[in-house]
């Protein structure tokens, strides 16, 4: 895991220690229609958070909002204890994202989507870093291949290395286990259990409910733009969940 | 400042790098340039317009080469959500934006450096006695041409109209640009040398506005 996180964190939860993310009263609206209503999240530096919800509930536009990549209609993001401005550079750099899509350009190599992401956020050794980032995944023999000739698990775990490749404190998934066969599914399990035993924050966007009570330790659950769960994910049972989800 | 400009220069690269493996865009534009100066060509009889004439010409074939530039350049951003990668570094938009521009009129000249020979061969242009004035021109009108199209391809991109809404946009806002360099390039063409300080003018204007307001304007349309 030493090779991921470059300076592994140390998951303390002092009172002290600001939250790696807070939202207050925060919403979003497009066109006139809520997608978010009044969400109010604190999430500790260190914490595995699952998100869940059914379609439309709002999960990618709140990750896409904390992930700074669009504003909020109202209400406040703080991440590690300062709020984020619409042009929150010094935030990003805390910040990775796994998305639906690979954010990968498929007519460079991995290794040249890697080393591109790296020299953006200003790593200086970009190539030594994007190489110990493919070997990590296991793709370091993929290296120099074209990302568009990597199967979708392949792609996965390159997208996940660009995520990773500035090294954030606060990661950020969305439904990263979609179109994923069940050797990839496990793999990236554990990459991400690893991450958070490395004092990283994430927040895990899923479909799955089970797979989110396992992987996680606090469940949040949206249901129309709303909070309607936030829980140990200890405490919580697949089908409590899903008749929440289900209230119409 | 100098970290904005190797970000922007990164992105261009970047972009560049993408089209010398894919080759998508420029056999693709190349193509369309020379097939509309050759059917217009073909389509004055075999008559040598007069300098104007000819010039607008190949304005026609750059305009319609260069939307098709920004669109596909843009397109490589919107496949995979790779703009979404691009939005989530630690970076001004406008860097962005600049690097797109860089590697739009990178293209553009290598298109019209294709362009503009074919219409040499077609029109008999006699550039030789002013290449440099010529080369200015165009390099202006490029990089004001590009400067509005980079901005709109951004934002048609996230459309489904795409292609022809953003020929709508970007032609009518850059006839000024169009009317200007027409003007500059048909009198080298003709030989004449007295200097046409106006449509100079314009073009300088137009440089300057169009640059700092699509600039000021990318990070309010640019949609991940």
């Amino acid at each position: 895991m030493s090779t991921l996180a470059t300076q592994p964190g140390t998951a303390s939860t002092a009172p002290q220690t600001p939250a790696a993310l807070q939202t207050i009263s925060l919403q979003k609206r497009i066109d006139d229609r809520p997608i978010l209503r009044d969400i109010n999240l604190t999430v500790a530096p260190g914490q595995y958070v699952a998100l869940l919800g059914a379609n439309g509930a709002g999960k990618s536009t709140l990750l896409k909002i904390l992930a700074t990549l669009i504003p909020p209609s109202d209400g406040r993001l703080m991440l590690f204890g300062e709020t984020v401005g619409w042009d929150g550079w010094a935030a990003r750099r805390r910040i990775g994202l796994i998305g639906h899509q690979s954010m990968l350009y498929r007519d460079l190599s991995a290794l040249e989507n890697l080393i591109f992401f790296g020299k953006l956020y200003g790593i200086a050794s970009s190539a030594a870093r994007a190489v110990t980032l493919l070997k990590a995944v296991d793709l370091f023999d993929r290296a120099d291949d074209p990302v568009k000739s990597l199967s979708r698990g392949m792609m996965q775990r390159v997208a996940i290395a660009r995520a990773l490749v500035h090294d954030p404190e606060l990661l950020l998934a969305d439904e990263p286990f979609d179109g994923l066969d069940a050797p990839s599914c496990r793999a990236l399990e554990k990459l991400l259990a690893q991450l958070q035993q490395a004092g990283k924050t994430v927040v895990l966007a899923n479909h799955d409910i089970d797979q989110s009570l396992r992987l996680s330790q606090r469940t949040v659950v949206l249901r129309k733009g709303r909070v309607v769960i936030d829980q140990p994910s200890q405490e919580l049972t697949p089908p409590a969940i899903l008749k929440e989800m289900e209230r119409a | 400042m100098i970290r904005a400009a190797k970000q922007s220069l990164l992105i261009a690269a970047k972009d560049l790098r993408i089209e010398s493996r894919s080759r998508q865009t420029i056999s693709l534009v190349v193509v369309l340039g020379i097939l509309i100066v050759t059917v217009l060509g073909l389509g004055l009889g075999g008559q040598r317009p007069d300098g104007p004439a000819a010039t607008a010409v190949l304005w026609v074939a750059y305009l319609f080469s260069g939307v098709l530039c920004f669109e596909k350049t843009m397109a490589v951003e919107r496949q995979d959500g790779a703009l979404a990668g691009l939005l989530l570094a630690p970076l001004d938009r406008g860097v962005i934006y600049l690097g797109k521009l860089l590697s739009n009129v990178v293209l553009m000249f290598a298109v019209a450096g294709v362009i503009t020979p074919v219409g040499i061969l077609f029109f008999g242009f006699d550039l030789s006695k002013a290449p440099l004035g010529f080369l200015a021109i165009m390099g202006m009108s490029m990089l004001g041409f590009a400067a509005v199209g980079t901005l709109f391809a951004a934002m048609v991109s996230s459309s489904r109209l795409q292609g022809g809404l953003l020929a709508m946009v970007v032609f009518p806002i850059t006839l000024p640009l169009v009317i200007a360099s027409t003007q500059l390039t048909s009198r080298l063409y003709q030989g004449d040398e007295t200097w046409n300080g106006s449509a100079f003018a314009v073009l300088v204007a137009f440089d300057a506005i169009f640059l700092v307001v699509s600039w000021l304007a990318f990070e309010w349309v640019i949609e991940p």
